[in-house]
């Protein structure tokens, strides 16, 4: 009897990966270990309709359990694993159990960034990664509170939008000169900036948290300026840190998150990783990159399941996709928007258009659409194939 | 053929057109939506064929 194949983390890589795995052709046993209590759940609905809406973390089921079972795939939630031992290809867990592995795979994650100020603990005070932590944010949510949400990043724009719809006072306190900083150029963030204040949402930019007031629940938020914003509910979006200790603890190879090849293979080639926790360098970017996506974890995954099958299905010239939803608008962002040297753009923010294209040495990195996902497929190869643009690509954004 | 159709998943916003189909998944160009298999998910947020919706974007597909 060979060992089992065991998926360590239970979220969207781990979902399609044990799924995948079965597919193409895994004999033995497949085990999914998570920390988590909840079957792999979406993630992204946590920040959207889950906090304005009437769903459970049941409803948001990534696959039924039924389909985990036609699969013979088998789960061991609650329950974390502390160590892996490469020597003699074992897991233990943090019940003492150890479990042997034929193919291991890592699908650990990222981490909320903790933001380790005065007052932390209080009531009210929110982090917003997982189910457990949507779950106790929604129970605090109340029209007319005043939420503080610290960090305008994706997260915590999607969150504010979500809050307003509930009538809620909401401030965003931005450590930059702007919101999306990290991630978007100054257009664009100009355009959400707008977006949120025309919801009555204040954005507040070079704003720094230094503290949380409060005896028992949050009541305020101290600035760096000395200035003490009410709050009843804080939300803390300072991005995530990959889930690396395992990788590191056993000695694999990890560059801002677990290191794997375009077969999504470690430098031990029984241990797979993906999803957030995995870097890898992308072929098209010429650049190291570790993507914070859904579309990165299920791609990785596909690979990583034909690795453990030994096949080979290479992700790494794959162009990174990812969406935000914000009121009414669904942002598509295709690429990576990193060292561009010309942007064309065109935006009305009353019409809701907002397309750009982001260019480097003349060829296409990244492109964004707002409500325009029909035109960003259109413009998606040209990235991909590293085509020329014509004026005709770039006429066909002014049309809309 | 008038597998010509777009679609749009509703909550990523990917999109499937008919004429093009997802080669790469096997799923030929001028593949109706109707035969893509049942146990597809959506390449970019995983979700199943039934959260999809048909989107009009002309009687020309994408006009690649
Ligand atoms: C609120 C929110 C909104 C988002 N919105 C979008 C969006 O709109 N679009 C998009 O593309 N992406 C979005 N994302 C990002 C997306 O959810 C992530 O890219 C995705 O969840 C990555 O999946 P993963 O399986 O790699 O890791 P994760 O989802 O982080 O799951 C990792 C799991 O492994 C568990 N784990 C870690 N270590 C261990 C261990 N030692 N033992 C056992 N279990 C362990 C963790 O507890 C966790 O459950 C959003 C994320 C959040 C939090
Ligand atoms: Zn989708």
């Amino acid at each position: 009897m060979t060992a089992p194949c065991i998926i360590i983390g239970a979220s969207h890589a781990a979902a399609q990966l044990s799924l995948n795995v079965r597919q193409q052709g895994w004999q033995g046993d497949i085990i999914v270990i998570g920390q988590e209590s909840f079957l792999p759940y979406q993630r992204p609905p946590l920040s959207k309709t889950f906090l304005s809406g009437e769903k459970t973390v049941e409803d948001l089921l990534i696959k039924p359990e039924s389909a985990y079972e036609k699969a013979n795939v088998s789960f061991r939630l609650n329950t974390q694993v502390v160590e892996i031992d490469r020597q003699n290809k074992t897991v233990t867990l943090n019940n003492g159990d150890m479990l042997e592995y034929a193919k291991l795979a890592l699908c650990t994650g990222a981490t909320a960034n903790p933001l380790p100020i005065l007052g932390a603990n209080l009531k009210g005070v929110h982090y917003l990664r997982n189910a457990h932590d949507a779950i106790a944010l929604k129970s605090d949510i109340s029209s007319k509170k005043h939420a503080v949400i610290i960090g305008g990043g994706f997260i915590g724009l999607e969150a504010a939008a979500a809050l307003r719809q509930k009538a809620m006072h909401v401030t965003i306190l931005e450590a930059q000169d702007a919101i999306l900083q990290r991630v978007v150029s100054p257009e664009v963030a100009a355009f959400f900036t707008q977006l949120h204040e025309s919801f009555g949402v204040v954005i507040r930019p070079n704003s720094i948290a230094t503290s949380f007031e409060g005896s028992e629940a949050v009541t305020a938020v101290t600035c760096n300026n000395g200035e003490k914003i009410p709050a009843d509910v804080v939300i803390i979006g300072i991005g995530v840190t990959p889930e690396t200790r395992l990788a590191e603890q056993s000695g694999l190879t990890v560059k801002n998150g677990i290191f794997v090849n375009e077969f999504a293979q470690t430098n031990d080639p029984d241990i797979v990783a993906a999803g957030d926790c995995a870097s890898y360098f992308h072929e098209i970017y010429q650049t190291d990159i570790r993507i914070e996506s859904i579309q990165n974890a299920l791609e990785q995954s596909k690979s990583a399941a034909a690795s453990m099958n030994n096949k080979q299905i290479a992700f790494s010239s794959n162009i990174p996709r990812f969406w935000s939803d914000q009121y009414d608008i669904k942002l598509q962002i295709c690429g990576v928007i990193d060292g561009y040297d010309a942007v064309e753009i065109e935006q009305d923010l009353e019409k809701r258009v907002l397309n750009a294209l982001y260019f480097r040495k003349e060829k296409l990195i990244a492109a964004i659409a707002v409500n325009n996902p029909a035109w960003l497929t259109k413009v998606q190869p040209f990235i991909k194939n590293g085509e020329p643009v014509n004026n005709e690509l770039i006429e066909s954004m002014r049309q809309k | 053929m008038s597998a010509n159709k777009v679609w749009q998943c509703i909550t990523c916003g990917w999109i499937y057109s008919e004429a093009e189909g997802l080669p790469d998944e096997d799923i030929a160009p001028g593949t109706a939506w109707e035969d893509v298999p049942e146990d597809w998910c959506c390449p970019d947020c995983g979700m199943d064929k039934s959260d999809f919706t048909m989107v009009e974007v002309g009687s020309n597909g994408l006009g690649f």
